[in-house]
């Protein structure tokens, strides 16, 4: 009860100090602008409307999503630690764990609205254009929000214990990595490639998968997705979310605030 | 009863990129008992800080235990009573100070209700009832002082723990604080304070901790660490001539002359004496008369001479 009143306080704060920022708002408008401009982009572009209007309108989702999940993500914590505000914040009876997974709710609240918000523009362009969508968007929306919930926490993770600057970098690799962990193994699997097969076996396996949950090519195809396979990689990512979460934690509980 | 407790509490710090050892608090035993105004006073980097950090979990102790209230300082529930002013005025800037002392209000479990009526009576308490509404932003040094200290005081806690409390502040924000604390007191909450200002620990402590590079070197009520004992006098004379003045310096350890005012200072009273006889024979007027004693700054600079104090 006391650690759910905790997290929540935490979270509610992080919530409040994240809509103050201008940044959101920034990167709001900007995916806005994105989704909106792919209306043009079909007066412009021969055939193939429906895709243009899926692919623009989910890679703004996914890419502004994502930028927020990294950039807001390795500062949550630091920020805190840096300006000295956690001081007054563990000197209540508060447990560090309390803290962080509080300081991470907030964070993914921010990006559920803000998923809710640009979702709701893009399902409103396809269905003043289409009369219609199909019900493959709506899982991929939701699999790109599984998949800034596990980059919130990579993000969250590397900050637990290193510097913005450092957490950003590593955060920012494993989110190019992950979505190329297929192409790696694959290479791995050339007749060529049999020296660097364990290495790139061990990355496939042990890295975080975000292919698995970007769905957005096939949604935009119009290939039908299993509510099984939609369950498993939601499992697969919220599981390694709460890996990551679990590790920053006790890296975390050690720490000095100096 | 021992409202705050330490033994044998040390902490060593590994900094640089060859991990250097830094012992930062060595072995330190306190013993705070409740409803005391207790000073921890020391110089900058003696570790004061580090030590109160201990107190409030925020750093991890290297060996020894510490208490609050007999619950170990490793167990959240220890602060669920206490208050605490960190050095610096850290807060969150996006938010009011309505919004500042509510959000602190609800980490320590208080309802909604008492909360907002907590955080006008204590804005009100610190002199800052106009700001509630205010971001902290746009607060200055003193106000953040405020807020900060109304935040330590949220939830009406038992014990308080304010880190240089007073550092910073012009004089009238230090005498508030002064006040604060011993209101504090009044109340019959137990407040341990670090400063390195004498004499404010001096004025408002019923005992103090002298902490020099990390170990303590004097404790106790400040009567029994300072004594009784006069250690000077000081006298402020006037309507005495040139000639008479230079008879009275005599054996004075300091005699400055200040238009038509002649200060003499000695350290023995029977000297002080003789110059107040001689003054009212000479139809001179004693404009004061102030027997010295021994301060913390005297003991501490005693402290300083020993080698103490690197």
């Amino acid at each position: 009860m006391r650690a759910l009143r905790n997290i929540k306080a935490v979270a509610m704060n992080t919530y409040r100090e994240a809509v103050r920022e201008k940044l959101l708002y920034t990167l709001l408008m900007f995916a806005g602008l994105m989704i909106a401009s792919s209306i043009v982009l079909v007066k412009i572009h021969l055939g193939y409307d429906e895709r243009i209007y899926y692919d623009v309108g989910l890679a703004a989702i996914a890419l502004f999503g994502s930028l927020i999940a990294i950039f807001v993500g390795i500062n949550l914590v630091y920020r805190e630690i840096n300006s000295k505000t956690i001081y007054t914040m563990l000197a209540k009876p508060m447990r560090r764990w309390e803290f962080l997974i509080g300081k991470y709710l907030g964070l993914v609240g921010l990006l559920a609205l803000e998923i809710v918000l640009m979702s709701a523009l893009f399902l409103a362009v396809v269905w003043f254009q289409k009369g219609t969508f199909p019900a493959e968007l709506l899982y991929a929306i939701v699999l790109i929000f599984v998949e800034l919930v596990l980059l919130t926490a990579i993000a969250i993770f590397f900050s637990s214990f290193t510097t913005p600057y450092l957490a950003g970098m590593f955060t920012v690799s494993l989110w190019i990595i992950g979505h190329l962990l297929a192409d790696i193994r694959e290479f791995g699997n050339l007749p060529d490639s049999e020296a660097i097969r364990p290495l790139t076996e061990a990355l496939y396996w042990g890295l975080p998968n975000l292919d698995r949950l970007d769905i957005k090519g096939l949604a935009a195809d119009g290939i039908p997705i299993t509510l099984k396979d939609l369950w498993m990689n939601i499992a697969y990512g919220l599981s390694y979310a709460s890996l990551l979460l679990f590790s920053a934690t006790q890296l975390f509980r050690v720490r000095d605030f100096r | 009863m021992a409202i705050i407790r330490t033994e044998g509490l040390s902490k060593v710090f590994r900094t640089g990129f060859t991990m250097k050892k830094v012992e930062a608090v060595k072995g330190v035993d306190l013993k705070v008992d409740a409803g005391e105004i207790y000073g921890f006073i020391g110089p900058n980097g003696a570790g004061k800080t580090s030590t109160i950090k201990m107190l409030t979990g925020l750093i991890l102790p290297t060996a020894g235990e510490a208490w609050i209230q007999d619950i170990p300082v490793s167990d959240p529930k220890c602060r669920a009573h206490l208050g605490f002013l960190p050095e610096g005025t850290f807060f969150h800037e996006y938010l009011t100070g309505r919004e500042f002392l509510d959000f602190h209000g609800q980490l320590l479990g208080i309802d909604k209700a008492t909360r907002q009526k907590r955080a006008g009576e204590l804005l009100e308490r610190v002199g800052i009832p106009h700001a509630g509404d205010m971001r902290i932003r746009s607060y200055s040094k003193g106000m953040r002082q405020r807020v900060g200290l109304a935040q330590a005081l949220i939830a009406d806690p038992e014990v308080v723990i304010l880190d240089e409390p007073m550092s910073g502040l012009d004089p009238l924000g230090r005498k508030d604080v002064r006040d604060l604390i011993l209101s504090l007191r009044d109340e019959g909450k137990t407040v341990f304070f670090s400063s390195h200002i004498l004499g404010d620990a001096e004025v408002i402590c019923d005992q103090v901790a002298i902490i020099v590079n990390g170990n303590i070197v004097h404790q106790g009520y400040i009567d029994d660490l300072l004594g009784q004992e006069v250690s000077g006098v000081e006298l402020v004379l006037e309507g005495i001539d040139a000639p008479l003045f230079e008879e009275l310096k005599v054996g004075a350890t300091r005699a400055i002359t200040q238009g038509p005012r002649f200060l003499l200072e000695f350290e023995d009273e029977a000297s002080a004496q003789r110059v107040l006889e001689r003054t009212l024979e000479a139809k001179g007027h004693v404009r004061s008369l102030v027997p010295r004693r021994r301060s913390l700054e005297d003991l501490f600079v005693e402290e300083a001479k020993k080698g103490n104090y690197a």
